[in-house]
């Protein structure tokens, strides 16, 4: 336990899980010092989270895995002392907040490690204070734990990791489930609360073109490592410069990468968005700008008439008749959510819905769905079907084969295998649905949804969590839906919203504020402030740059399908 | 002190004396009470014993009688079915008979006995219940009652879970009502058998929280000792006078029963 020791050092470390022919990890080997900050990249299955386990003695002890090799936290072999143990020495942020928490007050969540710690009674509270205060969130002291946001969640918890000052901090996807005000948030206050402890940090995180930030790569931690599909280092280095080495590879894999990354391995050029050369790379992709006012898009007819409809939360909720005719004076008004809602949903069309966390766009998509009752107004048209944003919710049946037939009463034979053959599920057919990856989740969700061949599609949230090779799978796939129905999906990721949607929707204050093109309402200053929707860097750009949607369209479609080019590494030295 | 100690939460009983008692007192004293009432079956010393209870629990508690009679329901259905079962098929003197049915003397005795034993324990649980926040429970529990910190704060994450679950189970029944066939009437068919799917989809989701939330507490460092304690659930004189009271109270009725000739033990069963 002296000084020396590094805080973590990882010796030949192999992983291999016993139902797996290939093992996750191999021979991994890496030391990282006190204060030190590591980032890991790779694709999604590439044994991220098992290196996290590894570090945590989760793997071997919790989870059943072989393990070689040494982990040694703190001059401690992992193998040789329990995960209770080694807590002492290490804090852990894990990735869904409604877990990450456990009791119902936040005091008592961050009293907790303390106690356990055996640190005297008497200087628990002062140390509460701190913890929060380091991470921004003092205010939630007196709070209930089951009324938090996700962001807040996160920094209680990120507060509870830290409060013992761990000398190693390993934050598993710490942002990849909330939404950009989360993501903020909580990687402020990662930054501040990281400054202010000093520990050694490894990060996993997905969604590295939020997390980073406006900052871009300098937001990242100073070192990072690659592992590549067969578990193996491929790469070791400062940051920027494994980025600038190995951008193509990970762009390729599917990784969300900061834009600048992003920008190089498409373009082969460093330098983001200022550098004039990548400006000129984007620009070559567009088409040339049309002449006079482009003639309307024909779409279909209106299949969903939405008139003054009202949507609420409450109405669900029995009354029973006696309670309410014996109160009818007292009765409260039944808070709605949104009220004079009116649009069309027609055939061929993709509309984004889109607006602040808690506006109430789930619930207006189940209302239109048929699963809350209207508070008032009206629906017109068939029935909508509705994915939801976490695929697990819909499973019903015990194969992927069974799931994507559920429901469907007159199909022709052969239509389940066509459905699986087209959302790439036929080789898990006879799977669990609860045991895919997060992807292939989303796909079968969505395959489920469409077998029923309703003429309107509600997503809420369908890329949410997701890497950008699934993201864009499931884009495309509500894309070519759209051919023969109307789609709605609600989503945060403006970039995705403009890349896919033709129609925009804005809830904002109780209502709808904004109902057009989705460039249009996209460039709109005063929607998306009161939606409180920030535009991403690119799209900012991509909107000053040009002015017609097919040309902004164009670039961000070439962006999402470019393969990536070989790294003009010549050109940078 | 500068530590302030874990008393109950606002609300609606918040302020009760009985709300203010340590929950591990009220626990074992509703032990003790329905342990000693467990070998009593004459009906004379439960009545009185309920009748005392009903008033303490209104005394300390504040309940509208209104809401106490509600609570009642589930206790007086099923003394009602005990004292039924009871007078009908216990053997002994014939008190009343009309056809089949035959009603006995000690049937009506030892029934009777029994359902307002029911009823004591009831009222008891109904203050007990109302009075109790269960995270304070958990913590006196774990303070005074020597339950080990493993068991008490898994339990006060499952505690968790639970607040929850009610949102989770919604969103499932909405996600699984998507692809229901719908009634003639337009509402998505709600089968037993959707009911079964939804429960397992609500299953796994829970293990799987469950598993990454026993992480979590691992990752605090539950398990570790030794360890501290910030906030206490106070014991303090009064819940000791409590005790005292209640089980004075317990012993004397039980002595003044047995001297006036009230009281029967098991023998009531046998003769």
């Amino acid at each position: 336990m002296s000084s020396t020791e590094s805080a973590l050092r990882l010796d030949d470390v192999c992983v291999a899980f016993p139902r797996r022919p290939e093992p996750i990890l191999r021979n991994v080997t890496l030391v990282l010092e006190r204060g030190e900050q590591l980032v890991v990249f790779g694709a999604s299955g590439s044994g991220k989270s098992t290196l996290l386990q590894a570090i945590t003695g989760v793997v071997p002890h919790t989870v059943s895995a072989a393990l070689t090799g040494t982990v040694t936290v703190n001059g401690r072999a992992t193998t040789q002392c329990s995960v209770v143990e080694l807590s002492r020495h290490v804090g852990t942020l894990a990735q869904d907040p409604s877990s990450g928490i456990c009791l119902p007050d936040v005091e008592q969540e961050l009293a907790l490690p303390l106690e356990n710690h055996a640190v005297p009674a008497d200087e628990i509270s002062e140390r509460i204070d701190r913890a929060l205060a380091s991470v921004r969130a003092l205010t939630l002291r007196g709070r209930r734990t089951d009324q938090l946001s996700g962001g807040e969640g996160q920094r209680v918890a990120l507060a509870a990791a830290l409060i013992n000052g761990p000398d190693l901090l390993l934050l598993d996807e710490p942002t990849s489930m909330l939404d950009p005000a989360g993501v903020a948030a909580v990687r402020q206050a990662i930054n501040t609360a990281v400054a202010a402890h000093g520990p050694a940090v490894v990060l996993v995180e997905h969604r590295l073109d939020d997390y980073a930030g406006p900052d871009g790569v300098a937001g990242l931690p100073a070192r990072a490592i690659v592992l590549g599909e067969d578990g193996h280092v491929v790469a070791a280095g400062a940051t920027s410069d494994v980025l600038t080495e190995h951008a193509g590879r990970l762009h390729a894999a599917g990784c969300w990468l900061p834009l600048e990354t992003e920008l190089q391995a498409v373009t082969g050029f460093s330098g983001g968005l200022a550098e004039p050369a990548v400006r000129q790379g984007l620009r070559s992709h567009a088409p040339p700008a049309p002449a006079g006012d482009r003639a309307a898009e024909p779409v279909g007819p209106v299949v969903l008439a939405v008139d003054d409809l009202a949507v609420s939360r409450a109405a669900w909720v029995p009354r029973r008749r006696w309670a309410r005719r014996r109160r009818v004076r007292e009765a409260p008004e039944v808070p709605k959510l949104l009220e004079r809602v009116s649009f069309r949903l027609r055939t061929g069309e993709v509309t984004a819905l889109l607006g602040p966390n808690g506006a109430g766009k789930t619930s207006l998509l189940l209302t239109l769905a048929g699963l809350l009752p209207q508070a008032g107004g009206s629906v017109s048209g068939p029935r909508p079907g509705l994915v939801f944003q976490n695929p697990e919710h819909q499973f019903v049946a015990h194969t992927v084969r069974d799931e994507v037939g559920h429901g469907l009463t007159d199909a022709p034979p052969g239509r389940v295998d066509d459905l699986l053959d087209q959302h790439r599920l036929a080789h898990l057919a006879e799977q669990s649905p609860h045991r895919l990856s997060g992807g292939e989740k989303r796909r079968l969700s969505m395959a489920a949804m469409l077998a029923h061949e309703r003429p309107v599609l509600l997503a809420d949230e369908p890329t949410f969590g997701l890497d950008r090779r699934d993201t864009l799978a499931t884009l495309a796939a509500l894309r070519s839906a759209a051919v023969s129905r109307s789609v709605l999906f609600s989503s945060h990721d403006l970039r995705s919203v403009a890349a896919t949607a033709d129609r925009a929707l804005v809830i904002a204050d109780r209502s709808v504020i904004a109902d057009g093109p989705v460039l249009e309402v996209l460039r709109d200053p005063v929607v998306l402030e009161r939606a409180g929707l920030r535009l991403p860097p690119l799209l900012q750009w991509l909107l000053l740059e040009f002015d017609s949607a097919d040309q902004v369209r164009a670039v961000l479609s070439w962006l999402d399908a470019a393969p990536a080019v070989v790294p003009a590494t010549a050109a940078e030295t | 002190m500068s530590i302030p100690a874990l008393g109950p939460p606002a609300g609606r009983a918040a302020g009760s004396v009985l709300a203010r008692r340590n929950p591990t007192v009220k626990l074992m004293l509703l032990f003790v009470v329905s342990a000693v009432l467990a070998v009593i079956f004459d009906p004379v010393t439960p009545a009185v014993l309920y009748v005392l209870a009903a008033a303490a629990v209104i005394a300390s508690t504040g309940m509208e009688l209104t809401r106490l009679a509600l609570l009642h329901l589930p206790f007086i259905g099923f003394g009602l079915g005990v004292f039924l079962v009871n007078a009908l098929s216990r053997p002994g003197d014939v008190w009343w008979t009309a056809g089949p049915l035959r009603i006995t003397v000690e049937g009506l005795s030892v029934g009777g006995s029994l359902a307002l034993r029911t009823l004591v324990i009831g009222v008891l649980a109904i203050g007990f219940i109302t009075s109790t926040d269960g995270v304070r429970l958990m913590h006196s529990l774990h303070q005074q009652g020597r339950l080990g910190p493993r068991v008490t704060y898994a339990v006060l994450a499952g505690y968790r879970m639970l607040q929850e679950m009610p949102r989770e189970w919604q969103t499932i029944r909405h996600a699984h009502a998507v692809r229901a066939p719908l009634r003639p009437d337009g509402a998505p068919s709600r089968s037993p058998l959707a009911f079964g799917r939804g429960a397992f989809a609500l299953l796994v989701i829970s293990v799987r929280k469950g598993e990454r939330m026993a992480l979590s507490l691992e990752s605090r460092g539950l398990g570790l000792s030794p360890r501290t304690t910030w906030r206490r659930v106070p014991l303090t004189g009064a819940d000791w006078a409590m005790a005292a009271g209640v089980l004075g109270v317990l012993a004397t009725v039980v002595v003044t029963s047995r001297m006036l000739g009230h009281l029967r033990g098991v023998e009531a069963l046998l003769s």
